[in-house]
């Protein structure tokens, strides 16, 4: 491998006015990270007519570290306010917010900050060194390994939440039922739009979760303040203790792996990787019951794989000119406009842009670390504001944010009817969090396989023997078999005590390691 | 005391949803007032005017308002927001326009698609007419080429019919330039074909990178990067001569099949828009046309010229919108129905 291209783009990176840009744009991606709804998209959009004007290199240096910088701040409002800015951190909120609630948030922030630290790394370094390798592998997923891939996540979601998991799998099914609301992109038929223009194109992700999770949490609050005065969450801790470094190093360096490999993948990569890296840490644990009361592995995990993923969903565009998400396709347009088309030439013709844009994010990880430290402890303080200031504020920002993504008033209202029904499903014991993974995953599922059906001229037996798709569906079966299989074998034994916690784990391990191994040889 | 608090927070709660309808209600405004009516756009333009467009940011119909504001708003002297408002594929856009103020100062960049293609997918209420717009002047035009994956070995659309297997061919979606270019072909040539609909150019390339599908047809500013690199290989493009960025690709034409559907676009403004204000914009666009940065912009995005006026674009329109409907019925092809 020649590095020469790789030391130039250093010393792109180091020159005064690109790290001032970069600083820029890791500073402004993490302030509006922490605005809820404002996402990277709406922000890119706002400021690309400023990015004209300036070398290319300096402005993609500036958006991707608007991209990067706003996964670190949006951990900070999904454990504090219960608020996921995108569909990757849903899954944060979880174990998030249950952490800060026992005042635990300074350690849960604090995770999140290191963890996405090492997966950006982690995924930079492989980025790096396997860009060109790994976008082919991105290619070999067509329709049917997507939809498999999906129809894993939806059975994963079910593991998550705190809710029981009957709960969670109505909660799903609504979701999914929500996921075919709009114009069906296969007939033209419209499905529950009501002759609304509106909803024409579907619902989109950030008025639901921001209604689900923020405005019902709020309305709540509201109502159980009436019951108990709600003192304000006390923060004893700022820091992750030596104890939760070491629960959380594990989940870690998973999280990096899962995050950058399923990251590449266009289309709903950020949020599998999160789910899934979420999914085998609870699987791992030896007590998975603490999951969803304030695991730190529950934090650490999914915020280090959405990293991990946000970093590898530049390998796409930088390599074969496709945009995996509507910020990539930002940047897409930015390239664009600045006369640079980003595809498979991209390396050769522009190499100070490619590897420019790849070694800032070292700088910006670096520098996004060091911000945190700081921000951490001025950010947990927004708990100790009581609830009558901070409600009202957060449903303003919310309101104005959600506005923001598609400059939509229609969206608003949305985030208001989703308020409601997150505060009704909060109070019957629902977790909002099954249903928004769901809907993400439901429009993923659907298309995947009615397109993987027309591929395969109506023969249901391709998704079994495709490679991939194959492995993938050996794993659902593992993942629905064992627990039955281990069940029977209990009975059988007669063991009406369930045995200890550390065998049970031991013996799952085993047995959801080998099995898909067995099946996938099958498959193939 | 319990009492008392939990007013307090109720009111608090009001108070925010408050916000959020005052909030609305400047979204409202912002849109729709003006004032160029009375003088009968004389003075025009006083404040800034908002230039809409129902695709998100960075697509091409994004790209080609931005340049088009950036120009126009310099040779008009006020600021041309960009907004995007995308839904529909652009047909949010278009109802909103045409509610809007007639006064110049609500205008949009819009798609041929959205009205010689898309009525022939949607409902009668939903489809957007030509007439319900004054139609200022052209813009440019985007064409189509059909590619595929070099591990077919095809080089031209005989060589496809040849082959004898039935083609999986991608399309961006129902009611697209993209799906009416390929039908017809398939149709016009014989060939045994199955659409597979992806949501936007991005998947499909995707799809057509990794040999999921055998061929799609793109616009060439998709496509171009990866024809260069050899990653994909054109057969044809859909225009009546030659696309000047892919000089060695023959027309579907050339190789006897009549199929030529382009995307172009135009400016519009809300019907009964004071024609003085419609020729400052004409003016506005022309100059803007004229700027080395403008024509550099549309050679580098792959976007040919097509500056003439609204007239002339809404006759085509209504033209290409008839062809469409007569080849369809012709072939007995719907673009709705069939996945």
């Amino acid at each position: 491998m020649d590095f020469s291209p790789i030391l130039t783009g250093f010393e792109i990176v180091l020159q005064p006015t690109n790290l001032l840009y970069c600083l820029v744009g890791v500073v402004i991606g993490m302030l509006i990270g922490v605005l809820p709804g404002l996402g990277p998209a709406a922000t890119i959009a706002i400021l690309l007519p400023i990015t004209y004007g300036i070398e290319p290199v300096s402005a993609i240096i500036m958006l991707a570290g608007i991209f990067y910088g706003a996964q670190y701040g949006g951990t900070i409002t999904s454990v504090l306010l219960r608020l996921p800015g995108e569909a990757s951190s849903v899954v944060t909120v979880f174990d998030g917010f249950a952490m800060a609630k026992q005042g635990r948030a300074g350690a849960a922030l604090g995770i999140a900050a290191i963890g996405s630290f090492i997966g950006g790394t982690v995924a930079i370094i492989g980025l790096s060194v396997l860009a060109p390798v790994v976008a082919g592998y991105a290619l070999d997923f067509g329709p049917p390994e997507y939809a498999a891939l999906g129809l894993l996540g939806v059975l994963l979601v079910s593991t998550v939440g705190n809710g029981g998991k009957l709960k969670a799998v109505i909660g799903a099914a609504i979701g999914l039922l929500i996921a075919t609301v709009g114009r069906d992109t296969f007939t033209g038929a419209e499905r529950f739009t009501f002759g609304n223009l509106n909803l024409a194109d579907g619902i989109d992700f950030v008025p639901i979760a921001m209604g689900l999770f923020g405005l019902g949490e709020i309305l709540y609050n509201l109502e159980e303040n009436r019951k108990k005065v709600h003192a304000p969450a006390k923060v004893t801790k700022v820091w992750p203790s030596r104890q939760d470094l070491s629960e959380s190093k594990g989940a870690i360096a998973r999280g990096s792996g899962i995050g950058f490999g399923l990251g590449v993948l266009p289309g709903g990569g950020a949020v599998l990787s999160s789910l899934v890296a979420y999914a085998v840490e609870k699987r791992r644990a030896k007590q998975p019951e603490r999951f969803g009361r304030g695991a730190i592995e529950g934090v650490a995990a999914p915020e280090t794989a959405n990293n991990a993923a946000a970093t590898s969903s530049f390998i796409p565009l930088l390599t074969l000119g496709i945009p995996a998400n509507a910020t990539m396709a930002l940047m897409f347009g930015a390239l664009l406009i600045q006369g640079v088309q980003p595809g498979p030439q991209l390396v050769d013709q522009h190499p100070d842009i490619f590897w420019g844009v790849i070694n800032s994010m070292y700088i910006g990880n670096i520098l996004l670390l060091i911000m945190s430290i700081p921000m951490v402890g001025i950010f947990v303080r927004i708990l100790k504001v009581r609830p009558a200031i901070l409600a009202p504020i957060t449903a303003l920002i919310t309101m104005l944010g959600v506005y923001t993504v598609n400059n939509s008033v229609f969206d608003i209202y949305l985030v208001i009817v989703f308020g409601v029904i997150g505060y009704l499903m909060k109070k019957f014991g629902f977790d909002p969090g099954p249903m928004v993974l769901a809907f993400v995953l439901g429009t993923l599922i659907e298309s995947s396989t009615r397109q993987s059906l027309l591929i395969f001229g109506g023969d249901p037996t391709g998704f079994v023997s495709r490679p991939i798709s194959g492995t993938i569906f050996a794993a659902i079966l593992a993942v629905l078999l064992v627990p039955l299989v281990r069940k029977v074998f209990r009975v059988r034994r007669g063991d009406s005590q369930p045995p200890a916690a550390t065998t049970a784990a031991g013996t799952d391990r085993t047995t959801t390691e080998s099995t898909p191994e067995r099946e996938t040889t099958e498959a193939k | 005391m319990t009492n008392v608090r939990t007013r307090r927070r109720v009111a608090t709660a009001a108070g925010a949803t408050a916000l959020a309808l005052v909030l609305t209600a400047c979204g409202g405004v912002k849109t729709g007032s003006g004032g160029g009516n009375a003088t009968g756009g004389s003075d025009y333009p006083t404040k800034s005017v908002e230039m809409t467009v129902g695709a998100s940011a960075g697509g091409s119909s994004d790209l080609i308002s931005r340049a088009m504001s950036k120009g126009m708003g310099q040779s008009l002297g006020v600021a041309m927001p960009v907004v995007n408002k995308p839904g529909a594929n652009g047909a949010l856009v278009a109802k909103e326009l045409q509610k809007a103020a007639p006064d110049g100062y609500s205008i949009a960049i819009q798609n041929a698609s959205l009205f010689a293609i898309t009525p022939l997918a949607v409902s009668e209420a939903e489809a957007v007419k030509v007439d319900d717009f004054d139609i200022v002047y052209g813009v440019s035009r985007d064409d189509y080429v059909l590619a595929t994956n070099p591990k077919t070995g095809w080089k031209s659309i005989k060589d496809m019919k040849a082959s004898g297997k039935t083609i999986r061919y991608g399309t961006t979606g129902v009611g697209t330039g993209a799906q009416l270019n390929s039908a017809l072909t398939f149709a016009t040539a014989g060939i045994d074909a199955t659409a597979v609909p992806f949501d936007g150019g991005a998947p499909n390339l995707t799809a057509l990178l990794g040999a999921q599908v055998d061929v799609s047809t793109m616009q060439v500013g998709e496509a171009i990067e990866n024809i260069q690199a050899g990653k994909l290989v054109p057969l044809a493009v859909f225009s009546a001569e030659r696309v000047p960025f892919l000089p060695d690709v023959p027309t579907a034409k050339e190789q006897g099949f009549d199929v030529q559907v382009s995307q172009y676009r135009f400016i519009t403004v809300p019907k009964g828009t004071p024609q003085a204000v419609k020729d400052k914009l004409v003016e506005a666009a022309k100059k803007t046309f004229a700027t080395a940065e403008y024509k550099k912009f549309n050679e580098d995005n792959n976007l040919t010229p097509l500056e003439v006026s609204g007239e002339e674009i809404a006759t085509q329109l209504k033209s290409d919108l008839q062809s469409n409907t007569d080849k369809l019925a012709k072939f007995n092809i719907s673009l709705a129905s069939k996945s």
